[in-house]
């Protein structure tokens, strides 16, 4: 896989040379974007940086991967730290940041001594005097959000605020900070060395009831009838859903997969995490799991958010113990669409995708379960 | 820069948010979380607009180039209907009567369907001054704002996450068990009536009603300034006349004036003041009337005990001297005397309990709760006749009229200090320099030779402030709440700041048009000294009219 | 430089299992902190705990992956073993049982986590066996 390329220092020498300026424009060349969901040009995000002038920057590696079915970050974290660090330091070497953070997820504390030897040896490698600092997170969904995140590390709830002002202008102790993740990180100090990285290729996660599990490199429009040769599955799969926050798509064989095949269906692939549902489960059971998660991973911070998702839940349950009527499906799509409307932060934004695409592709799971 | 509002095109100043704009061209934007005095976090989601298609928040949105903003459009009002729907469940309604503003958005927003059940149960939060119900609580995060930045208390903060998430104090404590200093400014920027002053009407009512009690009333300077506003006249409308009228009509025995109360501290406190300088005791003095500002001290200042004024507040000034001269003057058992205070004020509640002051004070009402009472009685407020103070304990001066006003306790001892220090007679009773709502004043005045440097701070930030350069001052006043007494915690609840400002005018204007305005001028307070005190610092006196402090946990 | 608090509060959780108030008092006087905002941090993360817990604290995931590959067995299960429910601690104080959000272990589903440490492929049979290891 391109992702398990090491650059063994190179990249950072080979960015001294090329000066600030001259990274961001290769960045820009090479397509380096955000691996999040958002694909924000990394490039463009650090220019800001760069041009904000403070006495302080910060560079936050986001390594709180907490997207029900996502696990490609532990993989670069387990496999190709090296160079995810390096990415860090070429990051702290542009925009001229001295102090930086890994935001390492709770659930992943058995990975932080390693890294954290390894983070010691590559910043004395380098020779660059630069600290890099573990955050151990506590266990909260929401400090994957970058305002969040910020909000985490500077010792507060992580509640997530309204932008602007974006993060490269005011982050961390209102200084400039860029919060970019694992995979965008490691795949910087790749595009850097090397000439032939190809920008195309993701990471996906692929799990749920397939018998070949695990993170896959694909390029963007990767036909759906590939991926599912490479997973296989006992029983035939009708949906996948990406992550909890994507909404749920049914199985063409022949789409390619790629962020407007997938935003007509109503979905959004995100950091391309996908759940596979086989004919055997319904897909209200599934969404039952899902409306616990948003109610429990909810900041608090806004009304729709706080106090939707719970009403979504309370619906949801109706639905699956068999005491909804149909007036209770447009309560939930009208209040889906209210949280996605109106919310603050990207959480609730997507809180309903769940609910508005499984009523579209799979309303005859929720009329099963009707009075 | 240009942009179309409503479907006309104006042009607007960069760095200015839809609601800062609506505002300026007259169109009403419902708020909840939002106020002009805190930092918008854009939490309840109620004063949506549609900008470009997409719903934002008006109060943390800037407009861009060319930006089509609706106001109106059935999407956002809709929205905002939905909003409300999920923050007041049909089960909890609000307390109209004392005009939240979670009622005013009710009439704008409308609501007309109610789906959700509560599936709320806090247990409530009670407490001597102050008293939290949290499943009125819309989570719009004002109180926990106003108490960490305005205040620097930090008594309260979110709790927990998600629908779980709820404001308390650490451990899930009564507020009454942690270092809150009671100053009620979370109640005043409540929009729901979540939080209020633990209330006290009903065992005032019951004294009143008891034949064989003698129920005395005695008024805090700020509350004329304020009352009528809680019957829809105009702020800034000294109402003096009125409430005394309408507490007669309560059934109060005595109606009296704190103002006389505070004529008392000057001569007590300016005493000590000379005392202090001329004999090289512990400076600066630090005044004492503000019982949130003593507990604030007692709880993270303690280190300045010796500091403090040792005079009591004046309302407990005057409960003091009611029990025991006006009791022996009237062959009046004082156990059957009941003192109640209106305040503006919900630490005042706490203080009604200190032990050192010995219940010279039975209950304290807030200027809400008189309002309340008023119109329990039924009576017609806004159509009364002015009538006065009754005599005994009712003369007062513009000095003790200013002490509702931050500044004001300062501008009255300083009045009498002078006076008393020099000998002579100051002209120019008006101090500007630390009038107003800036954060800290400060001025100087020769005394003897001697240059005396004050300061003034109110609000829990601002005091701070002072505090870090206190060596600086000879004579110091603080008050916890923004603006002094007029901006207290028990006083009607307002949005606009800008009702703070009118408040302190009247308070001024009643200063200015009053006969006297020196307290030691005052006919009352010569008698009181001459008759029963002695002097100021004296044996009696230091019976009566001073007190002691404790220190207690920063927790 | 400044503290990163929330370092410093994972580990009182570390080394005491929980974050008491005596702890949050001393943090808060040592990084002078305002305890009522150190309490709402304290109860935003997951993973602090308040109250004291057992010795070993599960976590089982709660993700859509393992609920497809039975992981609502798995909880049942562990129910019925340690006979409390998610949230609460054995009598014997041993175990605490906690239901997570994912703990990105999907391809190895149903999996859990035993004070931090993965459990994956989750079987009945597999579970016996850990929990005599503890």
């Amino acid at each position: 896989m391109q992702i398990e390329l090491k650059t063994s220092l190179k990249a950072l020498e080979k960015a001294k040379k090329l000066g600030p300026k001259g990274v961001l424009k290769r960045l820009d060349k090479m397509g380096v974007v955000g691996r999040g969901g958002a694909s924000f040009p990394t490039g463009r995000k650090w220019k800001i940086a760069l041009e904000t002038s403070s006495d302080e920057k910060f560079v936050i590696c986001n390594a709180d991967e907490g997207e029900p079915g996502t696990f490609k970050d532990k993989l670069i974290i387990k496999k190709n730290a090296e160079t995810m660090i390096e990415g860090i330091l070429i990051a702290a070497y542009t925009i001229g940041a001295k102090r930086c953070f890994i935001y390492l997820r709770g659930e992943y504390d058995h990975l932080r001594i390693e890294l954290e030897t390894k983070i010691k040896e590559i910043i004395k490698k380098s020779g660059l005097a630069v600290t890099i600092e573990i955050i151990r997170g506590a266990g909260a969904y929401i400090c994957g959000e970058e305002t969040s995140i910020i909000q985490s590390i500077m010792g507060n709830r992580g509640h997530a605020m309204y932008k602007p002002p974006y993060p490269p202008v005011e982050g961390l102790w209102g200084k400039p900070t860029i919060v970019n993740n694992v995979e965008t990180l490691t795949g910087v100090s790749q595009s850097i060395l090397f000439d032939d990285w190809d920008s195309s290729l993701r990471l996906f996660s692929l799990s749920g009831n397939v018998e070949n599990p695990g993170v896959y490199e694909f390029p963007l429009g990767v036909k759906m009838s590939k991926i599912l040769d490479v997973v296989r599955s006992k029983n035939k799969i009708k949906a996948v859903s990406f992550g909890c926050f994507g909404g749920f798509m049914k199985i063409k064989k022949n789409m390619e997969i790629t962020h407007e095949n997938i935003c007509k269906e109503g979905c959004q692939h995100g950091a391309f995490s996908m759940i596979f549902i086989d004919e055997t489960h319904n897909i209200v059971d599934v969404s039952y799991t899902i409306a616990k998660f948003y109610t429990y991973e909810s900041c608090g911070k806004c009304t729709p958010c706080r106090e939707g998702t719970i009403r979504l839940l309370e619906r949801i349950k109706q639905v699956k113990e068999g005491k909804a009527t149909k007036k209770d499906l447009e309560l939930l799509k009208e209040f889906a669409e209210h949280v996605q409307e109106t919310s603050l932060c990207g959480l609730g934004q997507s809180a309903g995708n769940y609910i508005l695409t499984g009523l579209k592709h799979f309303k005859s799971d929720y009329l099963e379960y009707l009075k | 820069m240009k942009i179309k509002l409503n479907n006309k095109y104006i042009r607007v100043k960069e760095g200015e948010t839809i609601l800062d704009i609506c505002n300026s061209k007259g169109i009403k934007i419902p708020t909840l979380c939002y106020h002009k005095s805190l930092f918008p976090e854009a939490r309840c989601r109620v004063c949506l607009v549609e900008m470009n298609g997409k719903l934002v928040t008006a109060c943390s949105t800037f407009p861009f180039e060319g930006a089509e903003i609706l106001t109106k459009s059935e999407r956002v009002i809709k929205a905002r209907k939905r909003n409300i729907e999920l923050m007041m469940p049909k089960n909890i309604s609000c307390d109209i009567h004392d005009d939240f503003e979670i009622c005013d958005i009710f009439k704008e927003v409308g609501l007309n369907e109610e789906r959700f059940e509560s599936l709320k149960h806090y247990k409530a939060d009670l407490g001597a001054s102050v008293v939290r119900d949290n499943n009125k609580c819309i989570n719009c995060g004002r109180c926990v704002q106003v108490c960490a930045k305005i205040q620097k208390v930090y008594a309260i903060d979110f709790v927990s996450r998600g629908f779980e998430e709820h404001v308390a104090p650490y451990n899930e404590n009564h507020l009454a068990d942690v270092a809150c200093i009671r100053c009620g400014q979370c109640i005043v920027n409540c929009p729901v009536g979540a939080i209020a002053e633990r209330p006290h009407i009903n065992e005032v009512v019951s004294a009143l009603k008891n034949p064989k009690k003698h129920v005395v009333v005695q008024t805090a300077p700020a509350i004329r300034a304020a009352l009528g506003e809680l019957f829809r006249i105009e702020p800034g409308t000294p109402v003096t006349g009125k409430m005394v009228t309408a507490l007669r009509k309560c059934g109060f025995d005595k109606v009296f004036d704190v103002n006389l109360g505070a004529d008392i501290t000057i001569m007590e406190e300016s005493a000590e003041l000379l005392k202090r300088v001329k004999t090289g005791g512990v400076l600066p003095l630090i005044t004492t009337c503000c019982p949130g500002w003593i507990l604030m001290m007692e709880h993270f200042h303690h280190n300045l005990i010796p500091n403090m004024s040792t005079c009591k507040s004046p309302h407990e000034m005057l409960g003091s001297l009611i029990k025991n001269y006006y009791a022996k003057k009237n062959k009046l058992d004082s156990k059957n005397i009941v003192v109640v205070s209106i305040m503006p004020c919900t630490a005042k509640k706490f203080e009604s309990t200190r032990k050192e002051l010995k219940s010279a004070v039975d209950y304290v009402l807030t200027t809400r709760e008189l309002g309340r009472l008023i119109k329990m009685k039924g009576i017609d407020f806004n159509n009364l006749e002015d009538e006065d103070f009754d005599p005994a304990l009712g003369i007062s001066t513009g000095a003790g009229a200013v002490f509702g006003a931050s500044g004001g306790v300062m501008e009255a001892a300083l009045r009498t200090a002078y006076e008393f220090g020099t000998g002579k007679t100051l002209t120019n009773v008006e101090f500007k320099q630390i009038r107003g709502m800036k954060g800290v004043k400060e001025g100087k005045i020769d005394i003897n030779g001697v240059e005396v440097k004050f300061a003034v701070a109110h609000g829990g930030a601002n005091i701070l402030k002072l505090l870090e350069k206190k060596e600086d001052y000879h004579f110091i006043e603080m008050m916890a709440c923004p603006g002094g007494c007029i901006g207290g915690g028990g006083q009607p609840i307002y949005r606009d700041p800008d009702v703070l400002r009118k408040r302190m005018e009247a308070i001024y204007q009643i200063d200015k048009n009053m006969p006297l305005r020196k307290s030691h001028e005052n006919p009352i307070v010569k008698k009181l000294y001459k008759e029963y005190l002695g002097t100021p610092l004296g044996k009696k006196s230091e019976k009566l009219l001073h007190t002691t402090y404790i220190k207690r946990s920063r927790f | 430089m400044d503290k990163i608090l929330i370092n410093v509060l994972k580990e009182v959780q570390d080394n005491d299992g929980y974050i008491s108030e005596k702890a949050m008092k001393n943090i808060s006087v040592k990084y002078n902190v305002p305890l009522a905002k150190l309490y709402g941090v304290a109860t935003f993360y997951a993973m602090f705990k308040i109250e004291k817990q057992g010795e070993h604290i599960i976590e089982i995931c709660g993700s859509p992956s393992c609920m497809l590959n039975n992981g609502q067995k798995i909880e049942d299960f562990l129910e019925k073993e340690l006979k409390i429910e998610v949230g609460k601690t054995t009598k014997n104080k041993k175990f605490s049982l906690y239901k997570t959000s994912c703990i990105g272990c999907c391809d190895e589903a149903p999996a859990m986590l035993m004070d931090g440490k993965p459990y994956t492929n989750l079987t009945i049979e597999k579970i016996k066996k850990i929990l005599k290891k503890y």
